[in-house]
């Protein structure tokens, strides 16, 4: 698996054995939580058992991203588009989420591709509300305008209590992401690898891609940001995303992707520390190999039968 | 927001399915067969490239680290295509390779369970009979690989137990009979301690159910391409398998109504795509029997279940006798077979009760022993017995409390781990 996948897993799971399940009602009280503290919870009820309540938490925001209802920009016409009537967004929502929605089975289409596909849709919920703001401005670029009513550079939640920033141009949006990470180690590694990734983009296979920098300083686009929200441990990534990148199809993949950045590295970071380790024991083992060649055939005939390199042992450590 | 302030994951490695989900669920997100399926083209290329080339060793070694299927996915990779071969991180209860669980963690983290493992404490089980380097390894993948900020290594049965009193009464002393797939212990726990010197293990697991099982169709001759058998078999044992309560009644309630109790199975045979349909008889009952009787199976090892459980509660402290006897826990995938509860207290009744009677015999009638009180527990749960008692466990305070952090492992090391609050007495 090389880029996190939009769906929920367990949601989709769920959902597709309730569609085939039929009629037997089972209650369901779970809870999950997802990278950058997506909280879900999902309620089935005997009475009504094609009835599904699903609460979402976002991840907290930080004072710079500006919310709606304590929803992100425009995510209530998102959902309205994304599900048509089978959702029906309940106000308020339940106690600690943001999110309330109530999902009718009896409702979705019957031709099983199509029904596959809005329950995926449904499983990504996190893409359709998080990424909706996004989604709205990218929408403008394909364009070539400037979305009405907001500033020229935007804050936008993707973890909590840290936010992403677009500046906006007609002809052009540049985003630029402050990396932080808890841990020493992921520091440095999350660096060198952010500067290997600004160095894979030049190769000439990659030439129709966003362009792509790093720098340890915040770029002149975050001028006049609050010194809270510019406080980076690795760098600063910029992607300047241009028109051609959010062309029809393309625009949910480019929002998934932009979404998602940060838990994109995070992963790569924890697989490459997972590479090292596997690296590191290969090495282990070839080492002890070595050692055991090493040691002559008197040596290991002498352990075998007398076993008296223990003893002696012993004897001289009490002196 | 603080780590401790969200739910706990709790990930149960056994032999044959993994079981992970979060603390505060009654049931595990996922079940998933523990098995990778590892890219082998890349690692030979590596190999045959010449040292000059290091560029493209190195990305082959890079790309072949992350093409790689977990669980059902892999069964299903390895089946369609030649280039992925299917490696087994762990082997009778212990894990065997630790570069694929290490694999295998990190997808069960990033991409099944879709979480920051940063951000949560984690809860994985081992066997009673894990030697502490195992531990202090797991740990320092744990640790290392994945920064989790806590992490709580619980032994199995005592998570079983803790499993089945939820829902009567806390009840920390019983013997959990865990049959999983690659390995079966009987494992006597008195007030939450583990009595190790009394643990039995013996050889025979679901595997062998499902080899035994195997080995009885092909005599039969039923027509099973041969690469399938042993999924077929596995099959047969998961969905029509029932413990009877005398093999000679089954023979001849079989013989007497084969329609009614011969089940099909269909499949299709993976090279040529045709369907084939074989018949399940005899080995639907028989299969579970050679716990009971394990003699049908093998002449290596012949003492039954029934037996190993009284050995192993005879060897127990005197005082705890009575309480181990009143309270069997059964745990694991191959104890969920229809019936298998009932048998197994029948049987150990059996046991029980000739010795109150012959040491009645020799008292002369002077002094009555009381009966023994003996009783097979069994829940809807057992499958995932030990993890739903992770779940419960991880979903208190103490939990929190009770794990090794990071600080800890920074300060001290690896070996943090190597000590288990279960046998200090958490309860």
């Amino acid at each position: 698996m090389i880029l996190l996948q939009s769906p929920s897993r367990f949601l989709l799971q769920i959902l597709k054995e309730r569609v085939l399940s039929g009629d037997k009602g089972v209650d369901i009280d779970c809870q999950t939580v997802e990278f950058d503290d997506v909280r879900y919870h999902i309620q089935f009820s005997m009475r009504n058992p094609k009835a599904m309540v699903l609460s979402v938490a976002l991840p907290l925001a930080p004072p710079e991203a500006i919310l709606y209802d304590g929803l992100p920009l425009g995510a209530i016409d998102a959902i309205k588009a994304a599900y048509g009537p089978v959702v029906q967004i309940l106000d308020p929502p339940k106690d600690g989420f943001d999110l309330t929605m109530k999902i009718n089975l009896t409702k979705l289409p019957p031709d099983e591709e199509q029904r596959n596909a809005l329950l995926t849709q449904i499983a990504s919920v996190r893409e359709v509300v998080l990424g909706a703001p996004l989604k709205l401005l990218l929408k403008h670029l394909a364009t070539k305008t400037v979305a009405p009513n907001v500033d020229k550079l935007v804050a936008l939640v993707h973890r909590p209590n840290e936010s992403f920033f677009l500046a906006l141009q007609p002809d052009k949006v540049t985003v630029v992401y402050p990396m932080r990470f808890q841990d020493s180690i992921d520091i440095v590694l999350a660096t060198s690898f952010l500067q290997e990734f600004v160095e894979a983009r030049r190769t000439a296979a990659l030439s129709n891609a966003p362009s792509c920098m790093w720098s340890p300083v915040p770029p002149l686009e975050l001028k006049g940001m609050d010194a809270d929200a510019l406080n980076a441990n690795a760098g600063f990534v910029t992607f300047v995303v241009s028109p051609r990148h959010v062309e029809g199809r393309k625009l949910d993949k480019t929002v998934w992707s932009l979404l998602t950045f940060h838990a994109y590295v995070s992963y790569h970071v924890k697989c490459s520390e997972g590479f090292m380790h596997t690296r590191m024991r290969r090495r282990v083992e070839t080492l002890i190999q070595a050692l055991d060649r090493a040691k002559s055939d008197a040596e290991k005939l002498k352990k075998l039968v007398h076993g008296a390199s223990f003893r002696r042992m012993s004897l001289n450590e009490g002196n | 927001m603080d780590a401790a302030s969200r739910p706990a994951v709790v990930i149960d490695n056994g032999t044959g399915y993994t079981k992970m989900g979060f603390a505060g669920n009654v049931e595990p997100c996922f079940i998933t067969p523990t098995v990778v399926a590892v890219n082998d083209s890349f690692s030979n290329q590596a190999r045959a490239t010449t040292k000059g080339n290091w560029m493209a060793q190195h990305n082959a070694g890079v790309m072949a680290d992350l093409d790689f299927f977990i669980g059902d996915e892999a069964l299903a990779r390895s089946r369609s295509s030649s280039t992925y071969s299917l490696s087994y991180p762990i082997r009778g209860g212990q894990v065997e390779n630790w570069d694929t669980m290490e694999k295998f963690w990190q997808q069960c983290i990033f991409n099944y369970l879709r979480c920051d493992p940063e951000d949560h404490y984690f809860l994985l089980t081992e066997s009673p009979l894990t030697p502490p380097e195992t531990r202090e390894y797991t740990g320092e993948i744990m640790f290392e690989t994945f920064n989790v900020p806590g992490l709580y290594i619980a032994v199995q049965p005592v998570l079983a137990l803790a499993a089945g009193y939820t829902t009567t009464k806390c009840e920390m002393t019983g013997v959990v009979v865990d049959v999983g797939d690659g390995a079966t212990h009987i494992v006597p726990v008195a007030d939450g301690y583990v009595i190790g010197s009394s643990i039995r293990s013996i050889p025979l697991t679901g595997k062998d159910v499902t080899q035994f099982i195997q080995q009885l169709m092909k005599e039969r001759g039923e027509h099973i391409p041969p690469e399938e058998s042993f999924d077929v078999a596995r099959r047969a044992k998961e969905m029509y398998c029932y413990t009877c309560s005398d093999i000679v009644k089954e023979f001849n309630k079989h013989d007497r109504e084969p329609s009614k109790y011969i089940k099909h199975l269909t499949g299709t045979k993976p090279k040529t795509g045709a369907p084939y349909t074989c018949d399940i008889g005899y080995e639907r009952f028989l299969g579970p029997e050679i716990f009971f009787h394990p003699e049908i199976y093998n002449n290596d090892f012949t003492t039954p279940l029934q037996d190993v459980i009284d050995k192993c509660i005879q060897s127990s402290p005197i005082d705890t006798r009575r309480a181990l006897y009143k309270n069997i826990v059964l745990s694991g995938g191959s104890t969920m077979f229809k019936d298998f509860h009932r048998r197994l207290q029948r049987d150990l009744k059996k046991i029980v009760d000739a010795r109150v009677r012959t040491s009645n015999a020799r008292l002369g009638g002077d002094t009555k022993a009381q009966p023994v009180e003996v009783n097979v527990v069994s829940h809807p749960i057992q499958r995932y017995a030990v993890w739903f008692g992770g779940s419960v466990l991880a979903s208190t305070a103490e939990f929190y409390e009770a794990c090794h952090t990071k600080a800890e492992y920074e300060e001290y090391g690896a070996s943090i781990c190597r000590s288990n609050p279960v046998f200090k007495g958490m309860y």
